[in-house]
């Protein structure tokens, strides 16, 4: 039987994201209709690759989109004053 | 005049060394301190504790800090924070600080802060001893926050927490986690002193404005919503409003 695109998977791959090696609070998952889309942004592109990877693993038969982002960390253009 | 960088939710581990590096070179020329807003690391390991302090120590200014759910995670925060106080950083945790920066002192007082929600949609101190336990930490923490506001003496008082005091900077979340990302018991102590600024992070998806019912600013600081290594806030500005100087 093929997995269900269902919330019960959603809260799978969200409880595989917070466990301890993983443990990213801040990826979101979308359903489509015929696969799943991960968004969100990580620190490093080895965080990215490590998420898909087991989430590939687990469920290898739902197709998954990884749109997850790398954060930019330039040194800031602009000064806001607080007042 | 002072001017603060600020961030939160950096996570460090070895995989990141190097990628705030370049940015934080440039601090010493642009701020006269560094603050982070908690989850300095990604486990809360001694290991990614020295990670982080290679990163963001070492900088010529001095870096004032307050742990994250992150950094609890695995039960080490003792020594997570032993690390960073031994690399010369001051890790707050319902206590205060000053520095005395250009001729001015400011004031930072710091705590981790807890969930619990906000006024309409908050937990209670009531029923279950879990849930008891639950607010009875968000107030004991908040009471801490409150008391090290009011225990200095400076010319510009700033709050550092992880959880966010207000919902304003929460805007971008799903409403149903709100109470896991902080609480107004913050938001209270933070208006029971002179603050000028309160930064705090941990809410990735949320925004980066808000102000406290009692009016002081609010900025969300965690990485994710500020995209940059850092943000840069200026404080006791000098300059004059020459339409307000009459001669």
């Amino acid at each position: 039987m093929s997995t269900q695109l269902d919330e019960y998977l959603e809260a799978e791959i969200q409880s595989l994201l917070t466990d301890g090696r993983i443990a990213e609070l801040g990826i979101t998952v979308n359903r489509r209709e015929h696969l799943l889309v991960l968004g969100g942004e990580v620190e490093s592109p080895l965080r990215r690759d490590e998420i898909c990877r087991q989430i590939n693993q687990r469920f290898p038969d739902v197709q998954i989109v990884c749109d997850i982002g790398i954060i930019r960390a330039s040194a800031p253009s602009e000064v806001e004053e607080i007042s | 005049m002072i001017r603060i960088a600020a961030v939160g939710d950096v996570h460090v581990d070895k995989d990141v060394l190097g990628r705030f590096r370049p940015a934080l070179e440039e601090l010493p020329d642009r701020a006269d301190a560094l603050l982070i807003a908690g989850d300095l690391t990604r486990h809360g390991t001694v290991d990614e504790a020295r990670s982080f302090v290679t990163e963001f120590g070492g900088l010529g200014v001095p870096v004032v800090v307050v742990l994250g759910n992150h950094d609890h995670q695995s039960d080490q925060q003792a020594r997570v924070s032993d690390v960073l106080t031994d690399s010369g950083m001051t890790v707050l945790e319902g206590d205060a600080t000053v520095l005395e920066l250009n001729g001015h002192r400011l004031g930072i007082a710091g705590v981790k802060g807890f969930g619990g929600g906000f006024a309409g949609a908050c937990a209670s101190n009531f029923g279950e001893r879990e849930m008891k336990e639950f607010v009875g930490t968000t107030e004991v923490i908040a009471a801490r926050l409150e008391q090290a506001l009011n225990s200095v003496q400076c010319d510009a008082l700033v709050a550092l927490t992880h959880y966010a005091p207000v919902p304003d900077t929460l805007l971008g979340e799903p409403l149903e986690i709100y109470a896991f990302l902080g609480c107004y018991q913050l938001g209270r102590a933070i208006d029971s002193a002179p603050t000028a600024l309160a930064l705090h992070g941990h809410a990735h998806h949320g925004s980066e404005r808000g102000r406290t019912p009692g009016g002081v600013p609010v900025r969300n600081v965690a990485h994710p919503v500020i995209k940059q290594a850092y943000n840069i806030y200026q404080l006791l500005s000098e300059t004059v409003d020459t339409e307000l100087v009459t001669t």
